[in-house]
């Protein structure tokens, strides 16, 4: 009974309804070079913000790593004539959430308000750009808080491969720093150095906000043009471009923790590169889709080798890399390694089977609506395609170009994604094969930047004893929140 | 009790006297809160409960911004109903779930979800375990049926109980071992409940992690699983009456069993403060943390618990709380603090506190001054402007909840399986507006340190 019922649905195509919010997204126009989009829902009286700026932490200066993320840190420690306590104090009087974080790319500031709060939200986030206060005090607590958490960091497995990966990863290019920086980079920052990023990087000029939420629209441009027009609007500063990507090999950093972690990565595609999509595809089936991928299957199902596996097609602006990682015991971590590079070699040998494409897609279109089943989801959504450089018709367009992908599309991406000989692998852990563990130097660059991009006040310790919270169950792998 | 409140419960014991006679001998399993009625019944604002034949009950929470609904299908089954000696099994037995029945075999519970647009995961706590799906509207008869299925048809096989305990031991290893702040963690609460399964961690001790097989696992299964003991939760773009309609169809056609209580567990006193020190070479920063038991939700008198929660918020919810405001930005102590309230439990609560000293600063004068500021919570009632901006911080966190489906349905399911009515959640706003000055000072002075362990945390040499 159940098992007809279910072939029934695997088979019928998925006919999916362009989301409700996205079938109506609104471009407002505030001149100034700035993109702003907007959701309109009454169902809930809360308004979501979704802010973007070319300021992240590849603009930082030599030396300085770090920067872009310590003044995102910042931002909610005073401005104007409120000092950092009566800045937190006007947050939160207002239940509003007010939160900055540095990307590689860009500076990405979310805010949660009640409607009723909106204008003072955006009057505290116009004072936080224009008139940071970045005062002797907040500054040196900030900066304990950073190095505190860097120090925890330098134990934590999964912290110091993604650092040594995108290390050994981007070579010469200011992505090979961390964002969050390194203690002597961090304690080297001065509010000058501070001050002066803010002046060049906090403008309107590239600025990208997505708004979803109980507001009108003539409400909403009055208040965002309102917020933005004393910002000034001067050109930011171009980033470099990069040369070869990638360090072929399997890179050590020996650490004595039980479990291992493995971050392992190949050059991308960009995201106007016409195979971007076509290659989210292929690395949904590899590694990107959780349970239903061929790395889950082979490394944690058959093998029971790993709580998580996953991969991810990334583009920033100027690069592009499909990383994945993987943890595991000591003793299993080179076989794991060797699995991975196994399936992605069979991988990009025989390319998907049509039924795997087929479920790739239904999954990648039918799971799009979720992310505007909320003000938060949509605001989030719509930044991340802002950020891409995506236009305001690409949230209609995008289930159509996944629809549109054929296998021979997905078999010619995953050749050219997929070469295990150039795959680049950094393990943080002590192998306990027999084998001695090999003699790989640190990076010569301090390590860098860690897989997921860290909050934008560094917690430098989760309450510890917190209660104890649910465990989650066995799905481990990102199931795109952000969607393509 | 009010009149609607009443009906509904005639209502219910007319069912259980017909068919469930598994309620009545389950004392525990049947501690519904006011037991919902046949057809959909609305409980609150927004939300419609109705009971099925067999006894599982169910909560529909409409929300129509997008085309697509949360199921979340809530066990009363938890950590505390490990048997003695294998930790860690109900946690273990909730990924068996993703393993396979007779006529959806091996993965195809995940492949078929996946293939049909939707998300899935569970998670599992001391006192509930809870699977759920998001997916577009039209496949809420698909992930139903799938549930339906597994609930009564998992095959449980060695060759996927071994390699899924492998899973589960490199799961351990990653968030437990790999993290001194979760050793930590495990190690006060083992301490904090003497002999209640709380101190038990969810995920299980590794030894007895490895002691789980098969015929573990399927008497696990036979004991727990059963309609009798589950709450539907279904969230989004639905009516009452469609889920009504779908869940008769899918669950309406399993029969309850009778189930043998729960075990209670008794919680014997403690007569004095538990105190330790663990040294750690891979903690890199220390850390004192504090850790009480307190009165739950469904332990509370009227009243207490919310005043827990907002004391909670005032010591140590975010920057403009008073030990972040003392100890991080006054007396420059600590780098962070914080304190929190949980009570969300079927049985006792924790009010945690930790600081994280600055460089230099030991964790006795840290402690010291957190001793301070606690005194001095405990000697006058909160100054007005805080008390309201910890009440609203509280208040606004439902409006925002209502912004996710997930958040509304944990909201909800959770507060079912432990205990607590769906008035009680409706409620909770109004509950903490009236907290005052004085309530708070009373949760602080019920805090008593012979309740509590209180443990540094050091980097150090040995391991």
């Amino acid at each position: 009974m159940i098992h007809r019922a279910l072939a029934a649905c695997a088979f019928a195509l998925i006919v999916m309804s362009v989301p409700s919010q996205a079938a109506d997204i609104q471009n407002i126009d505030l001149g100034k070079n700035a993109t702003v989009w907007f959701a309109e829902d009454h169902t809930v009286p809360i308004i979501a913000f979704n802010i973007s700026m070319p300021a992240g932490s590849a603009y930082d200066p030599a030396g300085k790593s770090g920067l872009a993320s310590f003044a995102a840190s910042m931002m909610d420690e005073g401005a104007g004539d409120l000092s950092s306590k009566a800045f937190h104090e006007a947050i939160e009087n207002r239940a509003i959430g007010f939160s900055a974080r540095a990307e590689r790319d860009h500076l990405v500031i979310s805010i949660t308000t009640l409607k009723e709060n909106a204008p003072e939200a955006m009057r505290l986030l116009q004072m936080a750009l224009m008139k940071p206060r970045f005062e002797a005090d907040a500054l040196a607590r900030v900066k304990t808080q950073i190095i505190q958490s860097l120090q925890q960091d330098q134990v934590e497995p999964p912290r110091v491969a993604g650092r040594a990966f995108a290390s050994a990863f981007f070579g010469n290019h200011p992505y090979a720093q961390s964002s969050i920086g390194t203690i002597k980079s961090v304690s080297s920052i001065t509010a000058a150095d501070l001050r002066a990023f803010a002046r060049r990087h906090w403008v309107t000029n590239g600025i990208k906000v997505a708004v979803a939420g109980d507001i009108t629209k003539p409400e909403l441009t009055k208040l965002l043009a309102d917020t933005f027009r004393p910002v000034p609007n001067t050109a930011p500063p171009a980033l470099p471009n990069i040369g070869r990507l990638g360090k072929p090999g399997v890179h050590v950093m020996p650490l004595p923790v039980p479990q291992p972690t493995a971050v392992f990565g190949l050059p991308g595609i960009m995201r106007d590169d016409p195979d971007f999509i076509p290659g989210y595809v292929a690395n949904y089936i590899l590694g990107g889709g959780g349970f239903s991928s061929r790395l889950t299957n082979e490394v944690r199902v058959k093998r029971g080798l790993t709580y998580g596996v996953s991969t991810s097609l990334t583009a920033y602006s100027k690069a592009s890399v499909m990383m994945g990682s993987v943890a595991t015991r000591a003793n299993a971590i080179r076989q794991t390694v060797q699995v991975v590079r196994d399936t992605m070699s069979t991988f990009a040998k025989e390319g998907p089977t049509q039924q795997e494409l087929n479920d790739a897609k239904t999954y990648l279109t039918g799971s799009f609506p979720m992310a505007f089943a909320s003000n938060r989801g949509t605001a989030s959504q719509l930044g991340t395609f802002q950020r891409q450089n995506l236009d305001i018709g690409y949230v209609a367009r995008r289930n159509s170009l996944i629809q549109a992908v054929t296998i021979a599309d997905v078999q010619r991406v995953a050749k050219r994604l997929y070469d295990p000989a150039r795959l680049t692998v950094v393990i943080a852990g002590t192998p306990s094969d027999g084998r001695p563990a090999p003699q790989v130097p640190r990076p010569p660059v301090p390590p860098s930047e860690a897989p997921k991009p860290p909050a934008s006040v560094p917690a430098t310790a989760k309450p510890p004893a917190t209660p104890e919270k649910p465990v989650p169950g066995p799905v481990t792998a990102p199931q795109d929140t952000q969607k393509p | 009790m009010t009149g609607s409140r009443l009906a509904a419960f005639t209502a219910a014991c007319l069912i259980a006297a017909a068919s469930v006679t598994a309620l009545a001998q389950s004392g525990d399993r049947s501690k519904l809160s006011a037991p919902p009625p046949v057809n959909p019944r609305q409980t609150g604002n927004n939300t419609f409960q109705f009971a099925l034949q067999n006894g599982m009950q169910v909560l529909v929470i409409p929300d129509h911004r997008a085309p697509v609904v949360t199921q979340m299908l809530w066990f009363r089954v938890g950590a505390v109903d490990d048997p003695p000696g294998i930790s860690g099994i109900a946690h273990f037995f909730e990924h068996m779930m993703f393993r396979g029945t007779k006529s959806v075999p091996g993965d195809q519970f995940s492949q078929t979800v996946s293939k049909n647009g939707g998300e899935l995961n569970a998670f599992t706590s001391h006192d509930y375990t809870a699977y759920y799906e998001q997916i577009a509207k039209d496949r809420l008869p698909l992930v139903m049926r799938l549930e339906a299925d597994r609930l009564v048809n998992l095959i449980l096989t060695d060759a996927s109980v071994g390699p899924e305990r492998d899973v589960v031991l490199e799961e351990r290893r990653m968030r437990v071992e790999n993290d001194p702040q979760s050793l930590m963690s495990e190690q006060m609460r083992a301490a904090l409940h003497l002999t209640h399964p709380y101190g038990r961690p969810v995920i299980g001790w590794a030894e007895e992690i490895r002691r789980i097989d098969r015929v573990s696992a399927q008497r696990f299964y036979n004991r727990h699983y059963a309609p009798n003991n589950a709450i539907l939760v279904v969230a989004g773009d639905v009516t009452p009456d469609e889920v009504r309609k779908l869940a008769q169809d899918t669950y309406g056609k399993l029969p309850a069993r009778n189930l043998e209580p729960r075990s209670e567990s008794a919680e014997p006193p403690r007569m004095a403060e538990t105190r330790m020190t663990i040294t750690r070479r891979d903690a890199r920063v220390p850390i004192f943390s504090r850790l009480y038991r307190v009165p739950s939700y469904s332990q509370a008198r009227p009243g207490q618990a919310q005043a827990l929660e907002t004391y909670g918020q005032l010591l140590g919810g975010g920057q403009t709380s008073m030990l972040y405001r003392v100890l991080v930005e006054q007396k420059k102590l600590a780098s962070d603090a914080g304190a929190s309230y949980d009570g969300n439990n079927r049985d006792a609560g924790e009010f945690s506190i930790y600081a994280v000293p600055r460089p230099g600063v030991t964790l006795q004068a840290l402690e010291k001054a957190v001793d301070e500021v606690l005194l001095s919570t405990r000697n006058a009632p909160p100054q007005a402007a805080d008390l309201t901006r910890a009440k609203t911080g509280l208040i606004a966190s439902v409006t925002y909840r209502r912004d996710s489906q997930m958040s509304l349905a944990m909201a909800y399911g959770q507060a079912l399986t432990i205990g607590l009515t769906v008035d009680d959640v409706n409620e909770w706003p109004a509950r903490i507006r009236a907290v005052t000055a004085d309530n708070v000072r009373r949760a602080a002075q019920s805090l008593s340190r012979n309740q509590a362990v209180t443990c540094y945390l050091l980097p150090g040499g040995s391991k």
